[in-house]
């Protein structure tokens, strides 16, 4: 871990973020959250700079290569733990979904950067697009009947945190922990094997070779890569040659690697999805159930009537009666 | 330097570190929410947040182990937190009816 970030500044971060968060949560007329997110934003910058500097250091003395995660890293490292701060801290429910969404593109970026396009870009269409717009939705029907008091329409649910000092330590002990035997046994992780061909799935994907050689013009009509017993192709990734074969002969020939096209790459998403349906098949079993369960559930959740109290009607009655009051008096402050 | 993250070769340590270190203080940014926050639907963004964390930690473990594993594993926690959303928000409805609150305090009798 010393080679990496020294431990007084992990230290050093642990508590200028839990006085940071401790400072930022959301209570009544406190004016020091902009002191709170300055010391937020000087515990990240704090790391960040360590991890720039050891990186330069890192590179030429260590055996498994080495610099850092380059600049786009952290340009999304910063807009992804900046917006996750505003999540927790905005009082407003639907900012912090806003920054949620923000979170989450982000982090995609960081996706794209590790070569995870599909997984990227189906987080965006699925989290951005789908699971956050529920939200706002519910955040939108679930309103609560604003009961006034200086901050404008917050409600004391949104205006006051429950007790941030004490969250916020135990979450940044919990974040030393996590630092300390992650970034401590680092050494030890064992790298991925040095012979990875990723090309190799292509032996897997005949159908795609196939296409590719015909529309390179480097097959003929009634020519194919030659079937193994398994269905799979005959193809070589690291020695590049691709053995075809006549189906109409039955004769058999081999281009070489001179032949072999530039567009005959596997990409992220074929690797990705032989990888899940041929190494994982059940994954997708298991996820149907559940997508199907959950929306059982939703339903049968949804359309359960609710029987309140005659007490709780008429307090609600009430409190609905002076907020439709309140409006009709236009008495500034709340816009 | 920009294109550090994308070769054919595993991630060094040194670039690796970064990611687990912000995976782990988005994962913790979601726990302090979690505890503090007293609004129902921010607690389940917060649990979202967790599992966004969680999913770069395994992106980045599996671009280090040059395999898809991480990555399938990611879709499959996409669909577990899809169909999370969909039945705690249903729940959050029902409840809101029933209180006028999201406060997760109106439900202290709930504790057990």
């Amino acid at each position: 871990m010393e080679n990496l970030i020294s431990p007084i500044i992990l230290y050093t971060f642990c508590v200028l973020g839990s006085a940071g968060f401790a400072l930022a949560l959301p209570r009544r007329g406190s004016k020091l959250v902009p002191l709170g997110m300055i010391l937020l934003g000087s515990a990240f910058g704090m790391v960040a700079v360590s991890f720039i500097w050891r990186a330069d250091r890192f590179a030429d003395e260590h055996i498994n290569g080495g610099g850092g995660p380059g600049l786009f890293f952290y340009v999304f490292a910063a807009i992804a733990l900046g917006a996750s701060i505003r999540v927790i801290t905005h009082p407003r429910p639907v900012y912090s979904a806003l920054y949620f969404i923000m979170t989450i593109i982000a982090s995609c970026g960081m996706y794209v950067l590790l070569g995870a396009e599909f997984v990227a870009f189906a987080l965006v269409i699925i989290y951005a697009g789908a699971i956050l717009i529920t939200y706002l939705f519910v955040i939108m029907l679930a309103t609560q009947a604003p009961t006034g008091g200086q901050e404008g329409m917050l409600d004391e649910t949104d205006a006051v945190a429950r007790e941030p000092v004490v969250g916020s330590v135990l979450g940044f002990v919990l974040m030393g922990l996590i630092s300390v035997m992650m970034l401590g046994g680092i050494d030890s992780v064992r790298p991925g094997a040095s012979d990875f061909e990723p090309d190799a799935v292509l032996a897997n994907l005949p159908g795609k070779v196939d296409k590719v050689l015909a529309r390179e013009d480097l097959i003929a009509e009634n020519e194919r890569v030659l079937r193994a017993e398994d269905g799979g192709g005959v193809l070589d990734a690291s020695a590049r040659t691709i053995t075809i074969e006549n189906t109409e002969l039955g004769t058999t020939r081999v281009i070489g690697s001179d032949n072999w096209p530039d567009e005959l790459v596997a990409g992220n998403l074929d690797r990705l999805g032989w990888n899940l349906l041929h190494d994982h098949p059940m994954t997708i079993e298991i996820a149907g159930v559940i997508l199907l369960m959950a929306m059982l559930g939703a339903t049968v959740l949804a359309r359960k009537h609710v029987e309140l109290e005659e007490a709780l009607k008429a307090e609600q009655a009430k409190r609905l009666g002076e907020t439709t009051l309140k409006q009709q008096q236009p008495s500034g402050g709340a816009a | 330097m920009l294109t550090a993250g994308v070769s054919e070769y595993g991630l060094p340590a040194s670039v690796l570190a970064p990611y687990l270190f912000v995976s782990a203080a988005m994962f913790v940014i979601g726990l302090i929410g979690f505890l503090t926050r007293k609004n129902l639907i921010i607690m389940f963004l917060c649990t979202e947040l967790m599992f966004q964390a969680a999913g770069l930690a395994l992106i980045a473990f599996g671009r280090h182990h040059l395999g898809e594993d991480g990555q399938t594993f990611v879709i499959f926690v996409l669909c577990v937190a899809a169909a999370e959303a969909a039945m705690a928000l249903a729940l959050v409805v029902l409840l809101f009816r029933r209180r006028e609150t999201l406060s997760a305090e109106a439900w202290k009798e709930l504790n057990g």
